[in-house]
């Protein structure tokens, strides 16, 4: 990230505390996409997703006063965005996470045919039988694309704890996707 | 048999810890699999425009003061989508007579066309006045940004001489006018 | 799509198949970005109106939406939020030859959305007369800055057209507006601003009944 958009952020932080509350939505603008498709992964549905993102932005906006490191907004906003994504799996639950898996797969496009298109849908389906936790490191790592360090700094947590939990998830997976085919 | 785990080096293929080269030969195969169950990742990029009316909306709603025409929240939502929704057009709208003119001795014919008529070079002929060629036309436009050329005998596209100009992206210039 | 019908039926009669098309992608595109439409299909007309090769025309669309992007970040970046008015003008600056930079030190200015849209405009205008970016950018700003009305800022195209007329460069010209203006704004009253922060777009319209 670049440090010229992070001290933007801190001055954008501070002009919202000071009143100038149309100025969030530059932080909303900025980084609604790029959770946009960590929420989608965790929660299996783009609609839920935006729920979640928009959520997400008004509680961060309601509690912008104890956001500790102005300059740092991103990471604050991030770890809200994620008590709101683990909170709506906790509340549906008991809901058929197979029609929200086949919406996400239909959002794909033509690249590789009807053949990937079916192995995408396995495989999120698959992942929302993970816990949110281990489906959470697995999209950070796999389709977010962070390191192993740049999660654990994230999240405040150890490698080795990460590890476990992905390697637990690589086997539910294998399970899973074996018994389908 | 189901209830089998990975091999701890197929785990670390899969973190990209090591490479399949790395794997020992009797376990290169349950490696490409693994390998095959990841590639269903789907990383497509997701856009959400409108999470950010929505946001700024909700916003609006916990305005301390009370603004008389926000009766209801209904209302509010309306208002919200008029700032983030519509694009802005000026206000108020102001419109300012222009005056076109070419001198080409020359020409049997002449027109204008540009972003204020669809670039159509029948629509806007200019009257020619005397024998010195002097071409003219008047038109009433908004207030913003224009591009324009003449149009002389049907065929040549010629940008005003006596205006700024710009590259068209076509290999010619268009006259700008900005009001 | 309420979009693609809009985009659709202003191209209808005016261009091939294959470009309407590709304006009715790039715009879908480009509107849920909420970039302008506007610019891309004047192009895809104006290029079919004056004959020229539908790839070609293809290529000038393409740039265009390309443009538009890059006026749309630098103006983020120089903090301003979406306004489809002040992309378009800052894509006109761009065709004219200014640079994401330049766009964004307008935005930093402070001007709020209408100033600077008429900013960039200018700006655009300017360079189009042969003054180059440094010298463009410095008056416009200086003007932005000092909270000239509208119609000053309109009026600075002409000024530097008569002052070239007179014999100066275009450079010249404009550093000389530049410095007339930077003075004119130390020593005159304080311009009213009239309150509020500068990026604060227009306090919505009453409902309509």
């Amino acid at each position: 990230m670049r440090s010229e958009s992070q001290s933007a952020d801190g001055e954008i932080v501070r002009a919202v505390l000071a009143g100038d509350r149309e100025r969030y939505a530059q932080l909303v603008e900025r980084y609604r996409d790029r959770y946009a498709r960590y929420a989608t992964r965790m929660l299996g549905s783009v609609d839920a997703a935006e729920d979640a993102v928009q959520d997400a932005f008004v509680r961060a906006y309601d509690q912008l006063a104890q956001c500790k490191e102005p300059d740092k907004f991103v990471g604050w906003f991030f770890l809200i965005l994620r008590n709101r994504c683990f909170a709506e799996r906790r509340r549906n639950r008991n809901s058929a996470s197979l029609d929200a898996a086949n919406e996400v797969a239909a959002a794909d496009r033509a690249d590789g045919g009807a053949e990937n298109a079916e192995s995408r849908r396995a495989l999120q389906r698959a992942l929302l039988e993970l816990t949110p936790d281990q489906r959470e490191v697995f999209v950070l790592k796999h389709v977010e694309g962070l390191s192993y360090g740049e999660i654990a700094e994230r999240l405040s947590t150890s490698i080795a704890s990460l590890k476990m939990r992905m390697h637990r998830a690589y086997d539910k997976l294998r399970e899973r996707l074996r018994d389908h085919t | 048999m189901s209830g089998h785990e990975l091999h701890p080096l197929v785990k670390q293929l899969l973190d990209g810890d090591i490479t399949l080269a790395d794997l020992p030969a009797e376990l290169r195969a349950e490696g490409e699999a693994a390998l095959r169950l990841l590639a269903g990742v789907d990383r497509t990029d997701v856009s959400m425009p409108a999470v950010t009316w929505r946001v700024m909306a909700k916003l609006e709603g916990r305005r301390r003061r009370f603004l008389p025409w926000l009766l209801a929240p209904a209302l509010a939502i309306a208002a919200a989508l008029v700032i983030w929704l519509v694009p802005r057009t000026p206000a108020p709208a102001s419109l300012v007579t222009v005056r076109f003119v070419l001198v080409a001795p020359d020409a049997k014919q002449v027109s204008l066309a540009g972003t204020f008529n669809q670039w159509d070079p029948q629509a806007t002929p200019l009257v020619r006045a005397g024998a010195a060629g002097v071409w003219t036309a008047t038109l009433t436009l908004p207030a913003g940004q224009h591009q324009y050329a003449f149009v002389v005998d049907g065929a040549r596209w010629v940008p005003d001489p006596g205006a700024p100009a710009i590259d068209d992206g076509f290999g010619r210039r268009n006259s700008v006018l900005t009001l | 799509m309420q979009q693609g019908t809009g985009i659709a039926q202003r191209l209808a009669g005016r261009v091939p198949p294959q470009i309407a098309s590709l304006v009715q992608e790039l715009g879908t595109a480009a509107s849920a970005r909420g970039l302008p439409i506007d610019p891309l299909i004047d192009k895809a007309i104006e290029g079919s109106a004056k004959g020229v090769a539908p790839e070609r025309v293809a290529s000038a669309v393409r740039l265009v939406a390309m443009q538009l992007d890059t006026a749309a970040t630098a103006l983020r970046d120089g903090g301003l939020v979406a306004d489809t008015l002040a992309i378009a003008a800052g894509e006109f600056a761009i065709t004219a030859g200014l640079s994401g930079s330049d766009i964004k030190a307008l935005a930093r200015t402070g001007a709020n959305a209408v100033a600077l849209t008429v900013g960039l405009r200018v700006a655009g205008t300017l360079a189009a007369l042969g003054v180059p970016p440094a010298e463009d950018i410095g008056l416009v700003s200086v003007a932005l800055r000092s909270g000239e009305p509208v119609s000053a800022l309109l009026s600075l195209p002409a000024n530097v057209q008569s002052a070239i007329a007179k014999g100066a460069t275009p450079a010249q010209a404009a550093a000389g507006l530049a410095r007339a203006a930077a003075a004119q704004a130390a020593h005159g009253p304080p311009p009213d601003r009239g309150g509020g922060h500068p990026h604060l777009p227009h306090p919505p319209t009453p409902p309509h009944p």
